[in-house]
């Protein structure tokens, strides 16, 4: 009770990481429910890979040109988060033109963006120790680095597209749900790809940087999948996945925080915990139903 | 004769390279019953998508006696076109056709679900507003489909097999629906359906697809020509 308190506090010394994290769970789940709803949630772990790769070649680009590096501060965090995004938005972009183009299946396109995105990271950090050591800890969720600079940054991204995904949702409902009426309508189909595959990418950079890759890809998946289970309404699904992703990452944190874990891990293997919990409920659920049935 | 509501001209469909439907010329009047019949992979279903522009017309021009652009087309797609991942209750998919007049940022207000809730009237299951749309059965979902259709207003209905994969019971309700739309609203309504069956009795005309073309002809001829005629009861 006493650690709770203590983090709850305003004065607490990590609470800008608890910010941070409490936001990641939040809005990574609202562009999440586009993954799973479009069945492509192999794309949620594609791309904070491809994220992950723009970040080691911001690296090895800044150790080629620059020179050797320390910890992410300054200029080589804000590089990193260039490298990110740039990488991120291109896969994004290609993914989603080649999603209507091309002859291949979705799941060779994610498979072979992966496998891509997984070497290309592998080896720009092979050329960039200094950039290795970072990496591990991006991995395991570096969280814990956030600065009040970018706390501020992610709560002014995060806060419109949050507010984009919701002002929009009749129409990336309409597109994802319907693609041809969507057309009949007179509805832009390709440009509303577009703003849900920025707004993904946007997301998905972000979360990289701040929380990591697994966590990230927990947060875009778990929750969505988790709240499909309990709800039968659009309205609930979205905003549930957001409370729920929330809510994860606040009590993954307390956990790590008094039991001294890594940050990812604990929030990933809790919201895994809570969609157990909800799969065992809708499973029993069901078989009730099946035997109340004549 | 009605002003047409859509009408082709020399107009050639398909995919790609490959040409399904070529040299197709009607015209489709305001206020008529159509149907598209013809074998499997004849075209119905292509003809339908190049009369709502979802596919591009590769040679010729379609025009359309009303305004697109104010007023889209009312569209009921094949049902299992639809993803059942998708969590929506029956009023939530009803409510997505009168999407059609929102422009983006423009909220779904009261005039909008009380729009709604009459198209769910209209087709009888205004009960079952609530319930989870993939619980319905067949017949009852193409009901809800063809009640999204009508909250977009339309002046047209297209629809793709309304009755396909359904018990004879719901495929008669059905086509009992969109009878009376068509007679009582004067909705123009285009249908796809692979016989005449049920609907002959309310059909003004039927564009026979096959072959790479397609034919309008009125349903007294239809009915004049036995061989025709013959083959359409045939598939029933």
């Amino acid at each position: 009770m006493g650690d709770l308190l203590q983090i709850l506090s305003p004065s607490f010394l990590l609470r800008d990481a608890l910010i941070a994290s409490v936001l990641v769970g939040v809005v990574c789940p609202l562009v999440g429910v586009y993954f799973v709803l479009r069945r492509m949630i192999f794309l949620g772990v594609a791309l904070p890979q491809v994220s992950a790769a723009g970040i080691a070649a911001a690296f090895f680009a800044y150790q080629f040109i620059v020179g050797p590096h320390q910890q992410m501060v300054g200029n080589e965090h804000l590089l990193a988060m260039v490298g990110s995004f740039a990488f991120t938005m291109s896969a994004t972009l290609m993914l989603a033109l080649l999603e209507r183009r091309g002859r291949e299946t979705v799941e060779a396109r994610i498979g072979t963006t992966y496998a891509v995105a997984a070497a290309a990271t592998i080896l720009f950090l092979a050329k960039d120790p200094h950039g290795d050591a970072q990496m591990v800890n991006l991995l395991k969720g570096d969280i814990l680095a956030t600065t009040s600079a970018s706390l501020a940054w992610m709560v002014v991204s995060f806060t419109v597209i949050g507010f984009a995904l919701l002002a929009f949702r009749k129409e990336l409902l309409l597109v994802s749900f319907d693609r041809d009426l969507a057309i009949v309508f007179g509805k832009r189909a390709g440009l509303w790809d577009v703003v849900l595959y920025l707004m993904i990418g946007g997301v998905i950079s972000l979360g990289v940087m701040t929380a990591g890759p697994m966590a990230t890809f927990g947060f875009l998946v778990v929750p969505p999948v988790t709240m499909r289970m309990i709800t039968g309404r659009m309205m609930t699904f979205m905003l549930g996945s957001a409370a729920l992703g929330g809510a994860t990452a606040f009590t993954g944190f307390y956990c790590a925080y008094r039991f001294d874990l890594p940050l990812g891990p604990s929030e990933v293997a809790l919201s895994s915990g809570v969609l157990l919990v909800a799969w065992l409920a809708a499973t029993a659920r069901r078989a009730i139903r099946s035997r109340r049935s004549p | 004769m009605k002003p047409a509501i859509v009408s082709l001209e020399d107009v050639r469909l398909g995919y790609a390279a490959i040409t399904v439907l070529d040299h197709v010329s009607l015209a489709v009047a305001r206020g008529e019953f159509v149907a598209l019949i013809g074998p499997n992979g004849a075209g119905k279903t292509t003809l339908l998508r190049g009369m709502l522009g979802l596919i591009p017309v590769l040679a010729g021009r379609i025009e359309y006696g009303f305004d697109r652009a104010a007023n889209p087309p009312g569209y009921v797609p094949q049902r299992e076109a639809l993803d059942p991942i998708f969590p929506l209750s029956v009023f939530e998919v009803v409510l997505m056709g009168t999407y059609a007049k929102l422009s983006p940022l423009q909220r779904v207000g009261h005039a909008h679900r009380s729009l709604a809730r009459q198209c769910l009237e209209e087709v009888g299951l205004a009960a079952l507003a609530k319930r989870q749309f993939w619980e319905l059965s067949g017949g009852q979902k193409q009901r809800v489909l063809i009640a999204r259709a009508l909250a977009a207003g339309p002046e047209v209905l297209f629809l793709d097999e309304p009755t396909a994969g359904v018990d004879h019971e719901a495929e008669q309700t059905i086509i009992d629906l969109i009878g009376r739309l068509n007679r009582d609203r004067a909705l123009t309504a285009i249908l796809v359906s692979h016989h005449l069956g049920h609907i002959q009795s309310l059909v003004h005309s039927v564009v026979w697809v096959d072959d790479a073309k397609a034919t309008k002809r009125s349903i007294e001829d239809v009915r004049a020509e036995e061989g025709v005629a013959s083959l359409f009861r045939a598939r029933h």
